[in-house]
């Protein structure tokens, strides 16, 4: 679990902008909000994209999950409940990456 | 030792948090070199002004807009067409530069009457043109002119016409990067929302931090046109002033350089819950992917994948040409920020060449934390750096091409390694897939061409002697 992990959390950091974003709370709304959608894709099921957020996050997702696909063959077998705890484990790195443990002195400041 | 304090940096060790060596096995959340912070005294920094970052970056670029320059002649040539931004008016922002060409006795008894003046010249010289902004520089600044007021009195006369204020003189940050800030948040404060816009389609976007470098914008505006969305405003590569008024009305911002432009996204994110999707414009791969997320924005994946498989088509063949040609060649980027991040993956997979130096002018930490993310192992990655760190860098790093702007390209030349323009570019643009051919292109030219070699070379002597140090 722990290597699969490592997988998609080099794929995240090489191919990805949107855990860098300005500020915690920017960096969280799309950590939680693009791994929720791509939870969604994985398990086969039609994310929601009522609001521009969640289109904007649907966006990212796909590109995302198809480059876990081709990239990660692996992805493709594991059932609901592995999904869910790996892409739990992206979403708790990169948490830990670029909010808990950042150095950037950026990231509370209250404007932008 | 992921930082490093250089040989050269001996009587200043503070420049060690600057600089930093990726090595395998170390954990990058425990390093981050320290950026947007003030330059250290002693250290020749190669940054720009924060006037520059608001004016030459940003606000220059609008191609309807008459720029005044409220100072000395120099802030206004200084941050004249050293850019290539075209556009498709006649490149009437790249031929005229405005200054209120400020002198001593201005400075001593207040610049405010010659500025109105000046105004109103500008004006008057070029009625078609009913847009402005105005920048304070340094001594107007430090004088106190009240230029709001001066802008309040010439719109007061002119009701035709509407003017913006930039009040970031060069001193007002640590780099240019203030002015882009200031010039972003001012610009949402005052202006956005103030015009509304023509709406052509139901697919609309504005595309932030592109500056039509070259010709940028118009490769991506192709892309745009093909898909059928509409770009409200362009922030501002060949934009309007009242284009970027309106930039409240798109649905999608889709932002190329965050650090520029980061600001202006965050906060129409904040006020009109615009969302904001951040892409990379340069290199094969991502721009595909950019293409894919806003196309899935708005339903339109079957045209997005038509788009990128007639371009892959037509221009792959071209960039595996250079591919094979420039495979396992080593670059230095060394440029303002953004482009270290952008551009750094985009090379080795695409072109095969590995980084293996880069540094940043302007960039913050955050910037930082993105190319230490997709840089590679063994590489230096360095804030705000100075002359004799470049060459200690150079010679430890020892790259085969280097792409930076024309003040450190100088140095370039004495080291006999090959440079390209990395803010202007050579032979641009370099956006888009054909973009990327074009500075593969460009890579594959500076590293063949002889002259660096010929160029080493003493022929005063019959042995031919390699000028070992030309510096």
């Amino acid at each position: 679990m722990g290597s699969k992990v490592d997988d998609l959390f080099g794929y995240v950091q090489e191919r990805c902008l949107w855990q860098f974003h300005s500020r915690t709370w920017d960096r969280s709304e799309n950590i939680d909000g693009i791994i929720g959608k791509a939870i969604d894709l994985l398990a086969g099921r039609e994310p929601a994209a009522d609001t521009p957020a969640d289109r904007c996050f649907v966006a990212d997702a796909k590109v995302m999950v198809a480059d876990f696909r081709s990239r990660f063959p692996w992805i493709k077998e594991a059932d609901e409940a592995e999904i869910t705890q790996l892409l739990g484990g992206l979403r708790d790195r990169l948490t830990d990456l670029a909010i808990t443990r950042s150095r950037n002195h950026e990231l509370t400041h209250t404007l932008y | 030792m992921p930082m490093v304090l250089l040989e050269c940096d001996q009587d200043i060790p503070e420049r060690e948090r600057h600089i930093y060596f990726k090595a395998p096995g170390e954990d990058s959340r425990d390093y981050l070199p320290a950026a947007n912070a003030p330059t250290i005294p002693g250290t020749l920094s190669e940054r720009g002004c924060s006037f520059c970052g608001a004016k030459l970056v940003i606000g220059g670029v609008l191609k309807d807009t008459i720029q005044m320059i409220h100072g000395p002649l120099g802030c206004a040539y200084d941050t004249w067409h050293t850019k290539r931004y075209p556009s498709d008016n006649g490149h009437f922002q790249l031929k005229y530069s405005w200054s209120t060409d400020m002198k001593e006795s201005h400075i001593v008894f207040g610049g405010e009457k010659r500025l109105e003046k000046c105004m109103h010249e500008a004006f008057d010289a070029m009625p078609e043109i009913k847009r402005m902004v105005v920048y304070t520089t340094c001594p107007t600044a430090l004088i106190g002119d009240d230029v709001k007021a001066v802008v309040k009195k010439v719109t007061a006369a002119r009701p035709d016409v509407d003017i913006f204020t930039v009040e970031c003189p060069g001193f007002a940050g640590v780099s240019q990067s203030k002015g882009h800030h200031v010039l972003n948040i001012g610009w949402v404060s005052e202006k956005v929302g103030t015009v509304e816009p023509e709406i052509t389609s139901e697919y609309t976007i504005n595309f932030i931090g592109d500056y039509n470098i070259q010709g940028d914008t118009d490769v991506l505006q192709r892309y745009w046109d093909r898909l059928g969305i509409q770009v409200i405003a362009h922030f501002t590569g060949n934009s309007t002033y009242d284009a970027c008024r309106s930039m409240h009305r798109a649905k999608l911002n889709v932002v190329n350089c965050a650090r520029s432009a980061g600001y202006i996204a965050n906060e129409l994110k904040r006020l009109y819950g615009i969302p904001r999707l951040d892409i990379d414009s340069w290199g094969f791969n991502y721009m595909a992917e950019a293409i894919r997320k806003v196309a899935s924005f708005f339903g339109l994946e079957e045209k997005a994948e038509e788009l990128i498989a007639e371009e892959t088509a037509k221009w792959k063949p071209r960039l595996d040409w250079y591919k094979e040609r420039l495979q396992g060649k080593k670059m230095a980027i060394w440029t303002g920020g953004p482009r270290l991040w952008h551009w750094t993956k985009a090379v080795e997979d695409d072109l095969g060449v590995e980084v293996v130096a880069m540094s940043s002018k302007f960039g913050h930490e955050e910037d930082f934390e993105k190319v230490i993310a997709r840089g590679r192992n063994g590489t230096y990655y360095i804030d705000d750096p100075n002359e004799l760190e470049f060459f200690e860098i150079m010679d430890k790093a020892k790259p085969d091409i280097i792409f930076t702007g024309p003040r450190v390209g100088d140095l370039v030349k004495k080291l006999h390694i090959p440079y390209v323009n990395g803010h202007a570019y050579h032979n641009g643009p370099y956006m888009g897939f054909e973009g990327f051919v074009n500075m593969a292109r460009d890579m594959y030219n500076a590293t063949h061409n002889p002259l660096f070699r010929l160029a080493a070379i003493d022929i005063r002597d019959d042995r031919a002697l390699l000028v070992e140090e030309a510096a």
